[in-house]
């Protein structure tokens, strides 16, 4: 929840009633802003952010506070609603910056809202972590004081992609697509990647984000009679597609949705048979060696009854592990935090992340399957936790 | 590709044109209901199509109750929710801003506008705006060469069933009688003795049961989500205006026709101009007949 | 309008407050903090937004829903010429080209009258929109990011400038023969044209003129974000704000979509800040409450006032 004025002072008052001599009440509190879509048609998608900011703020603060330079202080968030629209994310962020004057900053949720914000954090020089953002564009924001954990970057979606099909025989394949960035930027670079392995293209077709019928579509993928399907997707339009699917019986064993299928919500949507088999795009998933990914997934699920969304909960949490450990050393310094971030090798709960420029080079384009009910990492076989399988209808 | 022949007969596209535009009709009835005897645009229309979907979301998730079942049950809240409304508001706004006034659309346009924020926001609040979906009925049954999945099969059936009870109530009983003389002079019905009050606030009930039902019914087919109410206020709007406003039977006829447009004309050209047809098809058809396509004699003011 | 004989407005102390107000807008980047410059860039946008919306519909009584249309065409031109057209240009450019689309459907759009008008208005925005989106598709544009924008200062001035013409374009045809014209078009458009008003050409001309400066209004603002997004510059929010701002403002010159626009922004801005969760609610309830207590907008709560003061009643 966020924290307004007046729940501070609530809050403040109950630490000063409280009898456990754990919190230093002399301290003032690390404030640290951002700003999230509450209304509006981005609302749908930013409560797993949401959430995952939530649960590491309970956790920080359950544990004594943020580590500050050697201090623990109590963690406290100042957050708007930017009803979905980046240029208000820019004023939002300009207000946290030199109205509100906050400690540090988080990201807000989406590719347009951490594109819209660089310009005014590389302008009063403020360090943040980004998240759920993913686009060859990032490449283009100099680098200095926003980066991007994600590996789910389109050109190598579209190179690893291919070649995950490669491997499971696939010989044929058809593309249907959201004209959204994202999936339109997959789709561009995923067909001369096709081309090149010779794998035949027999359908491809896009459709616009509130399509609310797909049946002519899926009717003349049906007829291509291919190997492979894959459908770039929102969340929104992946359930619908998914529905569709199941209507039109699409037989093909390699079955793709770009987003959708990482949140608890699409199997309990379409329901569980339908879910199986899917594949999508994922690179994190509970393993033993990544440390703490198993703590975070079972914390999540206790918290909110649900499993955490595997690309948008886990990226927030990995990019506040990150800003966790500059932080630590550096305290408020904003330069200082900068330098960390550039420079440093950090392990977060998806294994080792480390930022060359903006980008995360250590991470690999990866994809998940669902298989039995869980998600599994099926590619690239470096770090998979279960093998890919055809799938068996919806 | 099949050719424009197969297409424009294929099975399957027919009944996909089916669906939709059944439920366009039902949604498009009930804003019409209300404009043709109030004359005001409701444009929280569509969010109480959100909220019967969350009605029957609720029912299904927690209580184990198909949509089919709840349906009836979240229309009758609808309507009560329409009858407070009519009080609470619409009467207040008829005795500040005078009956028959220009002024009045405008104000009633705000006063709605105020509603839909206030409705969109408390679901989000209330549910959180994550979205939601269920699965319910989702067998496919096969008749020739098209599949149909069942809970598809059911909004057809009950979407269509309600359009024709409602028509056969409009064009039979005595209420519907004097529901349709409201909608073509409200003046001169009152001078025959038609308690106008009773019949609006009826008919206020009415369109909030339709959509409302219409609700239960799109929670079976799509996600939905505190903000997905908009886009059915939109096509309720395009149909009505296409029909002719307060022309409730001609409105039945431009729903389907936009159902089979949206369908057939995905199918011809590519799902990316779906929405380029339809605003296409609706302006153009609005510059060519300005009363809609339908227009019938002047209606009253 | 009150059956009781009231006093004209008086004219110059509006105009001196008005004034006033717009040195305060003027001087604002001096001395303010960032943040508080972009809510003045928020109001100024507002402003020439909702007093060019009532110069075509406060004045002729067509309500048009889908005036967004200019605004996104405006910021489209702008983001299509980005780094290869000089920005003045693209921002002039911007404007005629709203001026030139008003004028070429102009003609058919406005035979059509009433709600049907209404509606209309929305499905041109959104038709709009829908086709500059498959457009883009088509040509294989992903996204359009524009990085190198001017500073927030330069952005604030151009808006004041613009919010700056469209109040004295209203002021201006309010006063004019041709805005007489219009308003008797409005009263009863067939007996405006047996009395000799050219009602046609009258019609379409403030169509066109309120369409240029939202053009310009839109370009400007493309600038804020570095992300362009075709649905936020189509957003029909952005007709129904404009128009909320007119209604709760009243009558039908430059007073009352200022008053409205200042209010609703006031209201809006302590809101979002006071209350992240419910501002929206208090809002929705803010706007339904008005329409019922007071019709005429703030004007005529203010009008009554006088009158009642007038009548000694």
């Amino acid at each position: 929840m966020t924290t307004t004025l007046r729940r501070r002072e609530l809050l403040l008052a109950a630490i000063a009633a409280s009898t456990t001599g754990a919190y230093a009440q002399a301290d003032a509190p690390v404030r640290i802003g951002f700003s999230m879509a509450r209304t509006g048609i981005m609302a749908v998608a930013t409560p797993p952010q949401q959430t995952t900011y939530d649960l590491w703020r309970e956790q920080v603060n359950a544990a004594g506070g943020l580590d500050v330079g050697g201090k623990k202080r109590r963690v406290e968030f100042v957050s708007y609603d930017d009803q979905s629209k980046p240029e208000q994310a820019v004023r939002i962020y300009e207000k946290l910056i030199t109205d509100d004057k906050v400690d540090l900053l988080l990201a807000p949720w989406g590719t347009p809202f951490h594109i819209a914000i660089a310009p005014v954090l590389e302008k009063y020089k403020f360090p943040v972590v980004g998240n759920t953002a993913a686009s060859v564009a990032l490449r283009q924001i100099k680098p200095g004081y926003l980066w991007f954990p994600t590996s789910a970057i389109p050109d190598r979606i579209g190179v690893e992609l291919t070649a995950m099909m490669k491997a499971a025989n696939v010989k044929s394949a058809a593309i249907v697509s959201n004209v959204l960035p994202f999936s339109k930027e997959i789709k561009n670079y995923l067909e001369p990647e096709l081309k090149k392995a010779g794998i035949e293209l027999k359908h491809t077709s896009e459709y616009p984000p509130d399509v609310k019928d797909m049946t002519a579509t899926l009717t003349q993928v049906k007829q291509a009679n291919v190997d492979a399907v894959i459908a770039l997707a929102y969340p929104g339009d992946a359930i619908l597609y998914a529905k569709q699917a199941k209507e039109l019986g699409l037989t093909a064993p390699f079955q793709f949705i770009a987003i959708g299928p990482t949140a608890a919500f699409f199997a309990k949507a379409v329901g569980a048979s339908s879910a199986e088999g899917v594949v999508t795009i994922a690179h994190w998933t509970p393993r033993p060696d990544w440390k703490g990914s198993q703590a975070f997934y079972d914390a999540y699920s206790k918290k909110y009854g649900e499993a955490p969304d595997y690309l948008d909960a886990a990226l927030p949490w990995m990019s506040l592990e990150i800003l966790q450990s500059a932080v630590a050393r550096a305290g408020l310094d904003k330069e200082k935090i900068r330098e960390i971030i550039s420079k440093d090798t950090f392990e977060t709960i998806n294994g080792k992340v480390r930022f060359e420029g903006v980008q995360n080079v250590i991470t690999p384009t990866a994809f998940v399957q669902m298989q039995k009910g869980k998600l599994q990492l099926v590619w690239p076989k470096s770090i998979a936790t279960g093998a890919y399988e055809p799938k068996k209808g919806w | 590709m099949s050719s424009i022949v197969d297409t424009l007969l294929s099975g399957q596209l027919l009944f996909a044109a089916l669906v939709t535009g059944s439920l366009y009709a039902l949604v498009a009835l009930g804003l019409n209901l209300v404009y043709g005897t109030l004359r005001m645009l409701n444009v929280a229309h569509g969010d109480v199509v959100m909220l019967g979907a969350y009605g029957a979301y609720w029912a299904f998730s927690v209580g184990g109750i198909s949509p089919i079942v709840a349906a009836p049950a979240v229309a009758a809240l609808g309507a009560l929710a329409g009858l407070a409304v009519h009080r609470g508001l619409v009467r207040r706004l008829f005795a500040t801003a005078g009956a028959g006034s220009t002024r009045l659309e405008g104000n009633s346009l705000l006063l709605f506008f105020g509603l839909s924020i206030i409705l969109q926001n408390a679901a989000a609040l209330a549910f959180t705006p994550n979205a939601r979906g269920l699965a319910y009925w989702t067998e496919v049954y096969h008749l020739g060469n098209v599949a149909m999945t069942g809970n598809r099969i059911a909004a057809l059936v009950i979407a269509g069933a309600t359009c024709i009870a409602v028509a056969a109530l409009l064009g039979r009983s005595l209420l519907g009688l004097s529901m349709r003389a409201v909608i073509e002079k409200r003046e001169a019905a009152t001078i025959v003795g038609i308690d106008v009050d009773r019949v609006q606030a009826i008919s206020f009930a009415l369109g909030f049961a339709t959509a409302a039902l219409a609700g239960a019914l799109v929670s079976m087919l799509e996600q939905i989500s505190p903000f997905t109410g908009f886009p059915f206020t939109i096509a309720a709007f395009i149909v009505i205006i296409l029909g002719g406003l307060g022309n409730l039977f001609a409105g039945l006829g431009a729903a389907l026709l936009l159902g089979a447009l949206e369908t057939y004309g995905v199918a011809l050209t590519s799902a990316n101009m779906r929405s380029v047809l339809l605003y296409g098809a609706f302006v153009a058809a609005l510059l060519l007949f300005p009363k809609g396509l339908f227009a019938r004699r002047a209606r009253a003011a | 309008m009150s059956a009781v004989p009231v006093p004209a407005p008086a004219t110059r102390a509006w105009a001196v407050a008005g004034l006033l107000g717009a040195a305060a807008l003027a001087a604002l980047p001096f001395f303010a903090n960032p943040y508080l410059v972009a809510t003045g860039l928020t109001l100024l946008m507002w402003l020439a937004l909702t007093q060019s919306w009532c110069l075509l519909s406060k004045l002729t009584g067509y309500v048009s829903l889908g005036h967004v249309v200019f605004y996104g065409l405006g910021a489209y031109l702008v983001v299509v010429t980005w780094q290869s057209w000089p920005l003045p240009l693209a921002i002039a450019a911007a404007g005629a080209l709203a001026a030139l689309f008003a004028a070429l459907i102009g003609l058919p759009v406005l035979r059509v009258r009433g709600p049907y008008f209404v509606i209309l208005t929305f499905g041109i925005a959104e038709l709009v929109k829908y086709s500059i989106l498959a457009a883009e598709a088509a040509s294989g544009t992903a996204s359009r990011i524009l990085f190198g924008a001017p500073d927030l200062i330069v952005i604030y001035f151009a808006m004041f400038a613009l919010a700056a013409a469209a109040t004295l374009l209203l002021v201006v045809v309010g006063r004019s023969r041709f805005g007489h014209g219009l308003r008797s078009l409005r009263e009863n458009e067939e007996a405006a044209e047996t009395l000799g008003v050219p009602v046609v050409r009258y019609k379409l001309l403030a169509f066109v003129l309120s369409a240029a400066i939202p053009g310009m209004v839109g370009a400007v603002m493309a600038l804020r974000s570095t992300y362009f997004v075709v649905g936020q510059v189509f957003d029909p929010m952005i007709s129904v704000t404009a128009i909320a701002m007119a209604l709760l403002g009243g009558g039908d010159d430059t007073r009352g979509p200022i008053l409205g626009t200042l209010f609703l922004f006031i209201v809006s801005e302590v809101l979002w800040i006071r209350a992240p969760l419910a501002y929206m609610l208090i809002l929705g309830a803010v706007l339904a409450g008005f329409v019922l207590v007071a019709p005429g907008g703030i004007l005529g709560l203010l009008d009554s006032r006088r009158a009642r003061g007038a009548s000694g009643a």
